[in-house]
């Protein structure tokens, strides 16, 4: 496969590189002045993102645009990282040649699955001020770097390198760059702000990737900055072999014609996922083809009848031949808490719901949704909210109405989980935004200008039931904000007023203060229960203290029980009353006796998080009377969190090795109720 | 006639009464409540020994168990002990002033005006006292009176001072204050026949200007809408001491009706005083609804507003009797309104020369 980007590559040489780019700038995304510099941003620093990412390094990204014609819109943009730098011999080919890179090649998640990568960028500055890119780059085990202009001949598809030196390069504070690209180009281009701006795309790209830190500095020299907020880089995802479901007929003819297996079951088996030897066999029984055959000999029918096969066409005893689901590690989800992180960072708000959905799979691609609902005072309460479309961590930013995880959004009747919506459709109003991710190895875009994912009913209905279970979040906290309210009130009320009442009318009729409890007892004629979760700085620990108030006349006995982020390795320390676990993530304790008027305290704190990853701890209770501030405890849900806990318990067996049931072509059931994170269903 | 006996002890025995209501319930236990009249149009009814309408037996409790209540009965506690301070040092404030005040009463202040009118009506209604008795004063000031009727006004000096509302006065009239009660208001001589109430400014300057009062023998009195408590109890103690009769002469629209529903048969907020302010022999005058037909006059299309009042009017129990239910559903089939000065129609002096004559003549006051 390692020939294929050359062989595009040398194809494209018979055109003029630079009359091919002038035809399609609309899809490579230079066709006007204010979209070119989103453009030229996004291809420096998705490369950057990517570097780091396989380097296993934590990226500081630089961004700065400098004016240097305004008269005929000439600007200067400076991208700057710290990944891994580029090889000097390599630096022809990465920003001098269309279509290189080892990505292109390679079934995984990746950001560049868009534009043409940063040779675009060197082409357009050419184009449109003649003057070449400008690269310093620097790998660690060299003592310089290498400074160098790179130019295009359009012609050839080829580089042209000038200038060419070896410098050291110091930062900002005299200290040694130790590894990086820092790339400088000039184009003709506007810097405008607003919703479709260098600004957003910044902002967006910052919320998806938490791990980094990026610095902006706009045209007018004002720098904004989003801070790192977790030292976690993304997971490594492994490249996988094509599906059989996911494969088409030119693909499986080069495949087949670059083969050098001797035999069609260890083809079918070595270069593809999800075929099992069994499935092999009946591949090759439905197709009509020996076991024995040869790939590389296979006729043009053979092959059409191999497809067919694939395909779900043809047939062994009138069913289609189960094959394995593709595995999923090759995604890379942003996961709750770091998309909890990364929108808190941008948008200064009290409540976030989020929700990574279980991989799935559409027409042989792993695919995964992830969702993340940020409500509160900091946003516009009368206009739409904010959608945040991102598709492998890359911020979509234009035509945002054709989209498919637009499209979820709007079919949400969102009225019911506490915003507003018009007639129960399109995109709600309220103080709020809404963050959709699509991580996938496959990227469907409706256009070649790759903003706008096209439908997919797979990919919809697991975006939709995201969405569905994040609102079901969102009336929850606001359920739950109006009953503190309530509670809080009724607490002013017996702990400020009437005590004043009964101070004041002693004080008028000039007799005794009377004794409040008989009182109290009969104005909350409840159980309460009060929740604090607080960060606390000096010992960096989440704290939380849970009180549970008995007003009422009787003695009362409960079962306390919380949630807490035990999936993402949080423990629980400072525990005096003990308990015991009662299922991943849920913690319980036994109130045994509560008489009226008494209160009983629970305080614990969680170690292993940082500040913001856990705000609001929520209480549940098994006992008759209701406890106001807290829930009944839903046995259902509980039994569902055990059989999630054996679930992800038995998925040490590698994935891929379950076999399907119920399958049919192209479409992969998820299983119902998928709320963790690598449920390992499949 | 009515009259009041102005005691401070048993406006402050009363006041007791309430604080120990709250006071008792905590000690046995209860949450602490302040029980009073439900002040709505279901629970008035007519009083045959004043024929007023007074409010009825149905109580409501406020008791602590929202937080909201449980503020109100702390801020009438701090009202009681203001209104004792008061009494004690010989000092009154206006409503306004106690708003201010309760700036320093912490968890009992006001959190707007609206709320201390309130609260101060809500304690005359449980105690049966006047807020006089409080020595808390409206803001609204009275309104003007226009004729040959003599006073004596206490001054600020403490002088007595003799006043005729024709002779002694500008085009503005007399002024009502606030009290108009006998320690501060005495009802000299009168040389009139009957006494007219007028809502509008307008109009009221219209009969001014076209000597009405002197031409017809009687007084003139601005009600400014819905009219004050003074300004009701000044005629109520005209029509009463003088036994001048009164008669009432509004716009022809739904809130007219209440207006003079207010001022002869008692105001729903105020019924716990009726027998003080209402004057229940007063007429209307107009407009009718069949005035707006038999005069022919420019009129507005009812408002949805408007219609909801008149439904609203049909069930209220002052409205009962026959010729109101039929000016009532004249109205809304007619489904238009008329104002007073729509009179004009017919020139500047149709309204003094003709209609007024006119209608004064069917009740025989002419």
């Amino acid at each position: 496969m390692a020939g294929i980007a050359d062989k595009m590559a040398s194809n494209q040489k018979q055109i003029a590189i630079s009359e091919f780019f002038e035809k399609n700038k609309h899809f490579l995304g230079f066709d006007t002045l204010q979209r070119s510099i989103i453009t030229a941003v996004k291809e420096g620093v998705d490369n950057a993102l990517d570097a780091c990412e396989e380097a296993r390094i934590l990226p500081d990204i630089r961004v700065k645009i400098n004016k240097i014609d305004s008269k005929k819109d000439i600007i200067e943009l400076i991208t700057e990282d710290n990944g891994p730098g580029i090889p000097q011999k390599s630096i022809e080919k990465v920003f001098g040649q269309l279509l290189f890179g080892s990505r292109f090649h390679a079934i995984r998640q990746s950001r560049g699955q868009q534009g043409i990568g940063i040779t675009g960028v060197v082409m357009y500055s050419q184009l449109t001020t003649g003057k070449p890119t400008h690269i310093l780059s620097k790998v660690a085990s060299d003592a310089t770097a290498v400074s160098v202009n790179i130019g295009l001949d359009t012609r050839k598809n080829k580089a042209i390198k000038s200038d060419q030196d070896r410098i050291i390069w110091e930062n900002d504070d005299h200290t040694f760059k130790e590894h990086g690209v820092r790339v400088t180009s000039r184009m003709k281009a506007k810097y405008q702000r607003g919703r479709q701006s260098v600004f957003q795309y910044l902002r967006m790209t910052s919320i998806v990737n938490p791990h980094a830190d990026i610095i902006f500095t706009d045209p007018d020299g004002e720098v904004h900055h989003w801070p790192r907020v977790t030292e976690r880089l993304p997971g490594k995802v492994d490249a996988i072999k094509p599906h059989p479901h996911g494969i088409e007929l030119g693909q499986l003819q080069r495949m087949c014609k670059e083969s050098k297996d001797s035999r069609m079951t260890v083809f079918l088996r070595s270069n593809f996922s999800g075929v099992s030897m069994r499935a092999a066999k009946e591949l090759c029984e439905a197709s009509e083809l020996a076991v024995t055959a040869k790939p590389k000999s296979l006729k043009p029918d053979q092959i059409r009848a191999l497809l067919e096969s694939f395909q779900g066409e043809r047939m062994i005893n009138n069913k289609a031949i189960k094959l394995l689901s593709p595995p999923t590690n090759c995604l890379s989800p942003i996961e709750e808490m770091l998309i909890k992180k990364g929108l808190s960072k941008t948008i200064d708000s009290k409540f976030i719901a989020t929700m990574t959905r279980a991989p799935n799979v559409s027409h042989g691609n792993p695919f995964q949704v992830e969702v993340g609902l940020i409500f509160g005072e900091g946003m516009a309460a009368d206009k739409p909210v904010e959608i945040l479309r991102f598709a492998n961590r890359v911020p979509l930013m234009y035509q945002q109405g054709g989209c498919l995880l637009t499209k979820a959004v709007e079919s949400v009747d969102w009225r019911q989980y506490g915003l507003d919506q018009p007639g129960g459709r399109g995109v709600p109003k309220g103080p709020a935004a809404v963050l959709v991710h699509l991580a996938s190895t496959n990227v469907q875009f409706t256009s070649e200008a790759k903003e706008a994912l096209s439908d997919n009913e797979i990919v919809f209905e697991e975006t939709r039931k995201a969405m569905l279970e994040m609102g079901r979040g969102l009336r929850k906290h606001l359920e739950k904000k109006k009953k503190m309210a309530k509670t809080r009130e009724k607490f002013e009320l017996i702990n400020d007023i009437l005590p004043a009442i009964a101070a004041k009318s002693a004080s008028i009729l000039n007799r005794p203060v009377p004794a409040l409890a008989g009182s109290i007892t009969k104005i909350m004629s409840a159980v309460i229960c009060e929740e604090e979760t607080v960060w606390n700085t000096e010992t960096k620990l989440t704290d939380v203290e849970i009180i549970l108030f008995n007003y009422t006349s009787r003695a009362r006995s409960y079962s306390l029980l919380v949630n807490w982020p035990e999936k993402e390795g949080a423990e629980i320390t400072a525990n005096e009353r003990g308990g015991r676990k009662e299922a991943m993530g849920i913690w319980a304790w036994k109130i045994e006796t509560l008489d009226p008027g008494e209160q009983a305290r629970v305080t614990y704190s969680l170690s292993g998080l940082e500040k913001g990853d856990w705000n609001e701890t929520e209480v549940f209770f098994r006992g008759n009377q209701d406890v106001i501030g807290a829930t009944k405890l839903d046995e259902k849900m509980l039994e569902e969190i055990r059989r999630q806990e054996e679930i992800l318990g038995d998925s040490e067996i590698p994935a891929g090795e379950e076999e399907m049931n119920g399958f049919e072509p192209g479409v992969v059931e998820g299983q119902p109720g998928q709320t963790t994170l690598f449920g390992g269903e499949q | 006639m009515m009259s009041r006996v102005n005691d401070p002890e048993l406006t402050k025995q009363r006041l007791h009464e309430v604080v120990e209501e709250m006071y008792d319930r905590i000690v046995k236990g209860e949450p602490p409540t302040m029980t009073l009249p439900v002040r709505t149009k279901n629970n008035i009814g007519f009083d045959k020994k004043f024929g007023v309408f007074k409010y009825g037996k149905k109580r409501s409790t406020r008791d602590a168990t929202s937080l909201g209540s449980a503020k109100n009965l702390l801020r009438a506690l701090h009202v009681v002990e203001f209104i004792e301070e008061m009494i004690e040092a010989g000092k009154s404030s206006t409503l306004r002033e106690m708003y201010y005040i309760s700036e320093s009463w912490g968890l009992g202040k006001f959190s707007s005006q609206n709320e201390s009118n309130n609260l101060a009506e809500d304690l005359e209604v449980v105690t049966t006292c006047l807020r006089e008795d409080f020595k808390l004063r409206p803001e609204e000031d009275g309104s003007r009176i226009i004729g040959n009727v003599t006073l004596n006004e206490l001054n600020r000096r403490g002088q007595w001072m003799r006043i005729n509302a024709r002779d002694d006065v500008g085009d503005s009239g007399y002024g009502v204050p606030y009290n108009v009660e006998s320690e501060k208001i005495e009802l000299v001589e009168h040389d009139i026949k009957f006494l007219m109430a007028i809502e509008t400014g307008g109009m009221f300057d219209r009969l001014i200007e076209n000597g009405f009062d002197e031409a017809y023998d009687c007084a003139l009195i601005h009600l400014k809408g819905q009219p004050a408590r003074s300004t009701r109890r000044i005629m109520k103690r005209m029509n009463e001491e003088w036994d001048v009769p009164v008669v009432v002469f509004l716009d022809g629209d739904p809130w007219s009706f209440r207006i003079f529903a207010s001022i002869a048969y008692g105001a729903i907020k105020t019924a716990h005083i009726s027998e003080y302010l209402a004057t229940p022999s007063a007429s209307y005058l107009g407009i009718t609804s069949d005035d707006i037909i038999a005069y022919d006059l420019p009129s507005d299309d009812l408002s949805k507003k408007d219609i909801e009042a008149l439904n609203a009017e049909l069930s209220d129990p002052r409205f009962a009797d026959g010729w109101w239910q039929n000016q009532i559903n004249m109205m809304l089939e007619i489904g238009k309104k008329a104002e007073q000065q729509s009179l004009a129609k017919y020139g500047l002096d149709f309204v003094t020369d003709t209609y007024l004559p006119e209608k004064l003549g069917e009740m025989g006051l002419v």
